[in-house]
């Protein structure tokens, strides 16, 4: 059995947590389908990781509207959010399920992911290297559409999650980046992000 | 596998892409239909949550008679699993909408966790005569010249999810959102 973290109220605002719920929520269903269609299990796992994150930041959601309600009128307005952020927990439930068609060994229809190709992009996660030559690169810097019609959606470093990283982001040394894009390109750039860079002088 | 088979297979997965893009289409919808207290899109989600229960009984219903072989049992309950929880997302868009059509009203914080501002919902019809005939999202510009983003586009009883490569056509109904200044300038592009 997977061990659960222990949640523990902490005083963080709704908005924040309600954001983080939404933003993970949704990034996760993007990363699911690309997990089930293209059998990436690093992506599921990392889509359950999610999971377990969601969860949590539910928790101290509905912990911290309940300190919030005052009265009968509090209570109505911050059911808006319980429910709001309930649906997303559902969402990133969703996400875990498909996440654990891969994990589990079923996958899907091979056939499938080659008609799917023709009409989604496809995300993948590569986690960048200590001697990268992406290391201490800015975001905007590296110019990825252009050069390889890849864009980087998200960067996990370490337990948290940067969504839409600003161009001027720097990436550091084992960083799991999230990019999406066209086949090659994707390819192109986990290689990129996972080899060690080649000295000049080689 | 034969090329019927093919077909077959062809035509379960354009229904999953369907029931994807649809159930992701109620999410961009019912969490503008909070954000704005809006019944109308609220009841569009709604709506659209009875389109996908059909759609996806369409689509196991298809890939139960596709006359998969033996080996390929895992590879289809896959499939079926991804329609279930394809199925579950929706189920979640329609929760959030619900709380506008219980009139509860949405808390500011809600507002506050969206970076896109948004005031207001337009319908806006696209004349035969419009500039935005015939481009796709990326080349209209729209979000530039008005403020206003597209959140669907209606196109002959279909609500479709606005990608970028998506081509607009005359007779399609943009849902858009954003400040209401940018209304009389969408209304304008759609009309010349």
């Amino acid at each position: 059995m997977p061990s659960l973290e222990k949640v523990k109220y902490k005083s963080v605002p709704v908005r924040d947590l309600f954001l983080e719920m939404k933003n993970l929520s949704e990034l996760m269903i993007d990363l699911a389908y690309s997990a089930a269609l293209f059998n990436d299990r690093e992506l599921a796992e990392e889509i359950l990781e999610l999971e377990n994150r969601v969860d949590t930041l539910d928790y101290l959601l509905e912990m911290t509207i309940m300190i919030a309600a005052r009265d009968a009128h509090d209570a109505e307005a911050l059911t808006s959010v319980s429910t709001a952020a309930s649906a997303a927990d559902k969402i990133s439930d969703a996400a875990g399920d498909i996440a654990a068609i891969v994990t589990q060994n079923i996958g899907v229809h091979p056939l499938v992911a080659q008609v799917f190709e023709k009409v989604e992009e496809r995300l993948m996660q590569a986690k960048v290297a200590a001697d990268s030559s992406l290391v201490g690169k800015r975001v905007g810097e590296l110019d990825l559409a252009a050069k390889m019609g890849v864009d980087i959606i998200a960067v996990r470093r370490d337990k948290d999650w940067i969504i839409n990283p600003e161009k001027t982001e720097h990436i550091k040394g084992g960083d799991v980046l999230i990019v999406r894009g066209v086949h090659s390109g994707i390819k192109e750039f986990k290689v990129l992000a996972e080899q060690k860079s080649k000295r000049s002088s080689d | 596998m034969s090329q019927q088979n093919r077909t077959v297979f062809e035509e379960i997965v354009e229904r999953l892409v369907e029931l994807k893009d649809t159930s992701e289409l109620m999410i961009d919808l019912a969490y503008s239909s909070l954000l704005l207290n809006n019944t109308e899109l609220a009841e569009e989600v709604q709506r659209l949550e009875e389109h996908v229960d059909k759609l996806h009984t369409d689509f196991e219903l298809l890939v139960l008679q596709s006359e998969f072989k033996k080996e390929d049992a895992k590879g289809f309950l896959g499939l079926i699993r991804l329609g279930v929880a394809t199925e579950k997302i929706a189920d979640a868009a329609a929760q959030i909408s619900e709380v506008v059509l219980r009139g509860i009203e949405p808390h500011p914080v809600l507002q506050l966790s969206i970076k896109e501002a948004e005031e207001t919902v337009a319908y806006v019809p696209v004349t035969r005569g419009s500039q935005l005939v015939g481009k796709t999202l990326v080349e209209a510009h729209i979000p530039e010249e008005t403020g206003m983003w597209i959140l669907a586009i209606r196109r002959s009883n279909k609500l479709i999810r606005p990608k970028l490569d998506t081509r607009i056509e005359a007779g399609d109904i943009l849902i858009a959102s954003g400040y209401s200044e940018g209304v009389g300038d969408l209304r304008r592009m759609a009309t010349h």
